[in-house]
């Protein structure tokens, strides 16, 4: 209120600042909304300007048995991951907001470092364990190593919630005469519950995104789509390619709505 | 009621994460590290023995090609940065001077999209963009401009460009936070003394988001070299860095050993960034001492 802004008529040196915003924001924009071009778009290659709208990408790429096998794959991959790091994740918060652990600082630290290495590198050093170990290339191991570049998210978005909330809501349970079990399921875990959902659509996103960690811990005939996507790009780049950039997108979107419905972005995106 | 210093039951909750972490986590790097010291594969070859030779080989690059992929991987990893912090700065000032909390929100959300489409689906629009027949080719021909197309991809420029894109709102999110956190009233009293807006700029808002600048610089950096996806798809023949490296020695070579070698030289440059960035964040959150 203090600064209310003293409007001019015209005010060039605003002007030039809005509009250079303004074209940065297209340049983080548009190439998404070119992909929804190409996309529709029917000629046979990628082409400029688009001549017309079909769906016919859409129809290859719902149509071809390799991208359908990698999108289910992908899909259970990360339902799987979304599940096991909301358990892991949020308990682990738990534990390191609520526990009394020694050096909880720096345990936090390490939970969060799987962010902080490469992730092809996480990729190649369980590729190394798993084949010294006899382990192989099983889709467990896929989304063991999904989940550990996963979990860090979740443990994020709940240490969020938990270190914002008031303690003495839980102590105010406990004086009132609840036990500490019913403290836990009836105060604390409801409380974070929106944190642990959202770290969990990260993880989710996290993992069917996926392509560093998979490049090596994937078989052939059981790739995940962003690999098969990788793989035929390289030879290949027609409308299919953009289609399946729109399931994925329109997945992600879907997601983000949920997110900010369930909890505002806000509070989750700090670095 | 609660014991001060004493671990409470709750601390057992971390036994999963803990477990996953040491056996998934930390023990394959001890893996990678060990790997990276023999020369074949200890559990099923009898004969492998302990040796220094993946790092010769790629500290006396007879080959010529190691030393050349390290310093283009450093290249455009600064190259990213510098163009990222550019871009990143006048949207990252424009989103923390915001007034109205809707803008705000939805300049987040433009710049948290991009963030969460895949790092593949976003190579791809580049490279619509950017091939001879791609949006900027046909468009500048038809517009009679140029008469061949210009070689925006396949190189470095490209993979650059898409690199930019992809790590920007890196670079945003972590100036939002810093810019957002210096007091609006310092530029203000700048002002009310006679500053233009610009040197108020300047002289006063610049230097106390240096720490942002540093931190966010870092990351992108972090970022950007271990980057695999764009580079070998926007690089074509001509861009071959570090992780293109690495998933050449696994895929192609199958020598697990020097891709090891390869993945300790590319962690200890990146961890080396990470431990730099955690610095400047904590000094940040510490004092604000800086200015």
């Amino acid at each position: 209120m203090s600064a209310a802004p003293n409007r001019r008529p015209f005010d060039a040196g605003r002007a030039a600042y809005l509009t250079l915003n303004a074209l940065l924001l297209t340049f983080l924009l548009l190439p998404i909304a070119i992909v929804l071009v190409f996309a529709l778009n029917p000629t046979p290659y990628i082409s400029f300007p688009p001549v017309g709208v079909s769906l016919r990408w859409f129809e290859k790429f719902f149509g071809s048995a390799e991208f359908m096998s990698a999108l289910w794959l992908s899909l259970w991959v990360a339902s799987v991951v979304l599940v096991l790091s909301i358990l892991i994740g949020g308990a682990c918060a738990l534990a390191l907001a609520r526990g009394n652990l020694p050096g909880s600082a720096l345990l936090t630290a390490f939970f969060m470092s799987p962010l902080m290495v490469p992730a092809i590198l996480t990729g190649l050093a369980l590729f190394q364990a798993y084949l010294l170990s006899g382990i192989g290339r099983p889709v467990w191991g896929l989304i063991t190593a999904h989940t550990l570049v996963a979990v860090p998210y979740v443990i994020r978005t709940t240490l969020a919630v938990l270190h914002n909330f008031d303690r003495r809501i839980e102590e105010a349970a406990a004086v009132l005469g609840a036990s500490p079990t019913r403290v836990f399921f009836e105060v604390t875990l409801p409380l974070i519950r929106p944190g642990v959902f959202a770290g969990g659509v990260f993880a989710f996103i996290v993992s069917f995104d996926q392509f560093p960690v998979s490049l090596f811990l994937v078989v052939p005939k059981g790739e995940t789509l962003p690999v098969v996507l990788f793989n035929y790009m390289k030879f290949d780049l027609d409308g299919a390619i953009a289609a399946a950039s729109m399931v994925s997108i329109l997945l992600a979107l879907s997601v983000v709505l949920v997110l900010e419905r369930l909890i505002g972005l806000k509070a989750y995106v700090k670095l | 009621m609660t014991t001060a210093a004493r671990p409470s039951p709750i601390a057992w909750l971390i036994a999963p994460a803990a477990l996953l972490f040491v056996l998934f986590f930390v023990l394959p790097f001890g893996v990678m590290t060990a790997m990276s010291f023999y020369s074949g594969n200890p559990v099923t070859n009898p004969n492998a023995f302990l040796t220094t030779r993946h790092y010769e080989r790629f500290i006396f690059d007879t080959a010529g090609i190691f030393h050349e992929a390290l310093w283009s991987t450093l290249r455009i990893g600064l190259i990213t940065t510098v163009i990222s912090l550019l871009i990143g700065y006048p949207l990252a000032h424009w989103m923390a001077r915001m007034q109205s909390r809707l803008g705000h929100a939805l300049v987040l959300m433009a710049v948290i999209a991009p963030m969460l489409t895949g790092i593949v689906v976003r190579t791809f629009a580049w490279m619509t963009i950017l091939q001879d027949k791609g949006v900027i080719n046909t468009t500048l021909m038809q517009w009679g401009v140029i008469e061949k197309p210009l070689p925006l991809m396949y190189n470095e420029f490209g993979t650059i460009v898409a690199l930019v894109h992809i790590y920007v709102p890196f670079m945003v999110l972590t100036l939002t936070g810093v810019i957002g956190r210096i007091d609006e009233r310092l530029e203000q009293a700048a002002r009310s003394l006679g500053a233009g807006r610009l040197r108020a700029f300047v002289e006063v808002t610049l230097p106390l988001s240096l720490p942002g600048i540093l931190a966010g610089s870092l990351l992108v950096f972090a970022l950007s070299i271990s980057a695999y996806v764009t580079p070998s798809l926007m690089g074509g023949t001509d861009v071959l860095t570090l992780p293109m490296l690495i998933a050449q020695q696994v895929g192609t070579s199958f020598n697990p050993n020097f891709a090891g070698a390869l993945g300790v030289i590319l962690l200890l440059v990146s961890l080396t960034i990470v431990v730099a960035y955690n610095r400047i964040l904590a000094r940040l959150a510490g004092g604000q001492g800086m200015a």
